[in-house]
């Protein structure tokens, strides 16, 4: 299934946050959003996994999901978004809970997207109990259970510490790697961008603008060996010159302003 | 410390002695506590007429809302002399030892229409027609242990009907009464004459009877604590003669019939009215209608309260212990009358 | 010279207060047993005062007559349904106010306006609508359990994350799943601290509600003994009240666990 964005424009009140977006998701790829902060990189994603209703323009769907799939636009959220009062399993269960599911099929769900994150052993546990990294191993679970059609990410990574990152990271690289599921990842770190994408939008700042759509041409999985590193050490100095500019006028924006 | 500069006080003028009554000797300060009712009467006269002057009596009121706080008020050494009508609290604190009934307040006394017996529209429409119909009905009181309770169990003897067979409902104040007994919540209360009169008046209810017609008795009276009975008794001595004066004139004035049996008011009525309103803040015919009998020399229908606290006790709204010779001091007052032997 | 050596002085205690069950108990008994002193010694009158030992016997005396029992089922029952009815209806308004635009329009100035007004000066109105029987005594109770439900169910739902109810929306829920699901748990704490504050407010308000036309129950026991000047028996009452204030207590401690045990 693709998603297409078509002239996309957002206001908060009197502030614009994005300006006529035009993007168009390849099936099966993963694409990264980058940008400065404020850009409107999360409103974006709001926009294409249909929470948020834009100020301007649309957003269209081409092609159906797969049959097992029950909820195409998926989201993985930043805070997790679990409800604490549920068991890992329970949270799980709460997505597949209003579809038409045999009480055995749910299970089995259940049961295999806990599995596929390595949350077997703590069906029972309370959100509570469980570190950061294990929060969002859930709500990565969660998302699995229900068999998107398109992934949306809103920057799942920054709320936990680096090591807690490099595991999920390399997590999701595997999951990528078995299988190809697209995914619209939005990040404000490079490194995230240029290790899981094939393709990186870089955002300008405030009210954010598409300002360029970076091909990554190494496959995901083939990217540590000494001669991707520097053809990705290459990509990075482009993209970060590019990000740092528009961070940079943004903050002088702000200390003038 | 009040209190202990009141008692020096007290005991020097009981050495200096009583002679100099009003003279160069400071007077002795007293709190009175009391309801601003027509049946205060009495102690208000004293005060405007400085009877209490002359006896060298510098009193100050302390008003409350209810009769309960007035006897707690004494009992508490909060004032020295209080005025209310007796009721089941009253005679539990007075068993307590604290207070000593030294005179009397109204009465319910034959041709003084004082308290009246309410039946509602449609209880009268089915035939609630005299207080003798009152068994199987219901009557709607202020509280257990109130006046108007004692007035119900007092018929009860009288009539000898058994008291159980009226039910009661306790309503708390005699607004809630008027209200119940008008929408036909309750069977019948008994009221004050002239509020009786008013919802007579007002078509929501029949007056089916007057209480002085069945059990004349003594609604309240005059008292002191223990302690002023016995450490000072010079100044409650002097305050019951100031009293006596002032029922004295409140009778003179209040207690007049013409030749068919119909109350009048006369000169002497029309002088202690604005007495009275001062302190009642009634109208001259609320006044009148409201002036129940004041015995003219304080006196007690002894009797009558011993009648009163042996029911409550039936009851069990009276401590058993409770005896009225040990709280009732007949001997500030000559002329108590109807002594039990 | 060696530089002079010290050690660190903590500075980090206190601001954690615990709770030790026995510093209570021993507190409580100390206290009577001063109160059970000052009355049998004679230092206050038992009048004003009535010894411990007085008040047990007065419940004592009520407890074999049997009247106790009447007095306490009574009032349960108006407690019960008066709290029950006062809470359905304050948890209908409270959510509704917490969920719709409509509902919180018009239900917030509502709210706002009535809160305030004292049911018990009410009392004599509640009489006139609904009589001297039982139904002017669940109202008055009822109502003074409904506002504070209604304030706390309206700002319980407002208590849930935003991120919650967006989560819930991008799996599809339906709406009633997420307000069974979603809202309805996350107030429940909100919701279950009202309740602490309702039940104690029904306890002090069965004895306002029964001033009037009650032949038994707590609250009409509690006003007969004061105004018969029974202070024995007055405070025998009131000892019943805080003993059902702290079995509630402890029942609303109870179903906090079950019901927030994920806290």
């Amino acid at each position: 299934m693709q998603v297409i964005a078509e002239a996309i424009g957002h206001d908060y009140g009197p502030l614009p946050v994005l300006e006529n977006v035009d993007l168009a998701v390849r099936e099966g790829e993963v694409l990264a959003i980058i940008g400065p902060s404020g850009c409107g990189k999360s409103t974006l994603l709001s926009i294409l996994g249909g929470l948020l209703q834009p100020s301007r323009g649309r957003v269209l769907l081409k092609g159906q999901p797969q049959a097992d799939c029950l909820n195409p636009l998926t989201f993985v959220f930043q805070d997790f978004a679990l409800l604490p009062w549920r068991s890992v399993a329970g949270n799980v269960e709460l997505v597949l809970e209003h579809h038409r599911l045999g009480s055995a099929e749910r299970r089995r769900r259940v049961a295999d997207a806990l599995a596929r994150t390595g949350l077997s052993d703590f069906a029972a546990a309370l959100p509570k109990q469980l570190s950061g990294g294990m929060r969002q191993r859930v709500g990565i679970a969660r998302a699995l259970a229900v068999r998107p059609a398109v992934l949306l990410l809103d920057e799942p990574l920054s709320a936990l510490d680096a090591q807690t990152r490099e595991l999920l990271l390399e997590d999701f690289e595997s999951l990528w790697v078995r299988e190809r599921t697209t995914a619209i990842y939005v990040t404000h770190n490079l490194s995230e961008a240029l290790r899981l994408a094939d393709r990186v939008a870089v955002f300008s700042r405030r009210p954010g603008r598409l300002k360029e759509l970076v091909e990554i041409p190494l496959p995901r999985g083939q990217r540590s060996g000494a001669q991707a590193q520097v053809e990705l050490a290459a990509l990075h100095d482009r993209l970060w010159g590019l990000i740092r500019a528009e961070a940079q006028s943004a903050v002088t924006e702000l200390e003038h302003g | 410390m009040k209190r202990l500069l009141l008692g020096a006080v007290c005991a020097f003028s009981l050495t200096v002695g009583t002679a100099v009554q009003g003279g160069v000797q400071a007077a002795d300060e007293i709190t009175v506590a009391a309801l601003t009712f027509v049946s205060s009467s009495p102690l208000f006269i004293a005060q405007e007429r400085g009877y209490y002057e002359e006896e060298g009596l510098d009193v100050s009121f302390e008003f409350f809302r209810a009769a309960q706080p007035v006897a707690v008020a004494i009992a508490s050494g909060d004032a020295d002399f209080g005025v209310t009508a007796f009721t089941a609290g009253f005679y539990n604190l007075a068993a307590n030892g604290s207070l000593k009934v030294i005179g009397a307040q109204s009465r319910e006394e034959p041709g003084f229409e004082f308290s009246a017996y309410l039946a509602s529209n449609a209880a009268w429409e089915d035939g609630l027609k005299a207080p003798e119909d009152l068994p199987g009905h219901e009557l709607g009181i202020t509280q257990r242990g109130s006046s108007f309770h004692l007035m119900l169990g007092l018929l009860a003897e009288e009539l000898e009907f058994d008291v159980d067979a009226v039910k009661l409902t306790t309503l708390e104040a005699v607004p809630n009464m008027m209200s119940a007994v008008s929408t036909d919540q309750v069977d019948a209360v008994i009221l004050p004459g002239w509020l009786a009169r008013r919802i007579e008046g007002e078509d929501g209810g029949r007056i089916i009877g007057w209480v002085h017609d069945y059990t004349p008795y003594q609604l309240g009276g005059l008292f002191t604590s223990s302690d002023n009975v016995e450490e000072r008794r010079d100044v409650v001595e002097r305050f019951v003669r100031a009293y006596q004066r002032g029922a004295a004139d409140y009778a003179e004035a209040f207690h007049q019939f013409d030749e068919e049996g119909n109350r009048v008011f006369g000169e002497e009525a029309e002088a202690l009215i604005p007495i009275i309103q001062q302190y009642t803040d009634a109208t001259p015919d609320a006044i009148k209608a409201s002036a129940s009998y004041i015995d003219p020399e304080g006196a007690l229908d002894v009797g009558s309260v011993y009648q009163q606290v042996e029911w409550l006790q039936e009851q069990g709204l009276v401590a058993a212990q409770a005896d009225p010779a040990s709280f009732i001091d007949l001997s500030f007052i000559d002329s108590h009358f109807n002594l039990p032997e | 010279m060696a530089e002079a050596v010290r050690e660190l002085k903590f500075r980090g205690g206190g601001f954690a207060p615990g709770r030790k069950r026995w510093t209570a108990l021993v507190f409580f008994a100390l206290v009577l047993g001063i109160w059970q002193l000052a009355g049998s010694r004679g230092w206050v009158s038992p009048l004003f005062l009535p010894s411990p030992l007085a008040i047990f016997e007065a419940l004592r005396a009520e407890a074999i007559s049997g009247n106790l029992w009447i007095h306490l089922t009574a009032s349960l029952q108006r407690i019960g349904l008066g709290w029950v009815l006062g809470t359905l209806a304050g948890l209908a308004l409270g959510l509704a106010m917490g969920l719709f635009t409509l509902a919180r329009s018009v239900g917030l100035p509502l709210v706002s306006a009535f809160f305030p007004i004292p049911k018990i000066a009410l009392l004599p109105l509640f009489i006139l609508w609904f009589g001297i029987g039982e139904a002017s005594k669940l109202v008055t109770i009822g109502m003074g359990v409904f506002f504070p439900t209604v304030v706390a169910a309206y700002s319980g739902v407002d208590t849930v994350p935003r991120n919650l109810v967006r989560m819930a929306q991008s799996f599809s829920l339906p709406y009633s799943a997420i307000v069974w699901k979603v809202v309805l748990p996350g107030a429940m704490a909100t919701i279950v601290a009202g309740f602490r504050i309702t039940v104690s407010l029904a306890l002090i308000l069965v004895v306002a509600a029964e001033m009037i036309g009650a032949e038994y129950g707590l609250g009409a026991f509690i006003i007969s003994a004061g105004h018969l000047m029974m202070t024995d028996r007055l405070l025998g009452g009131v000892v019943c009240l805080s003993i059902l204030g702290l079995l509630a207590g402890t029942g609303i401690t109870l179903l906090e666990r079950r019901l927030l045990h994920w806290r």
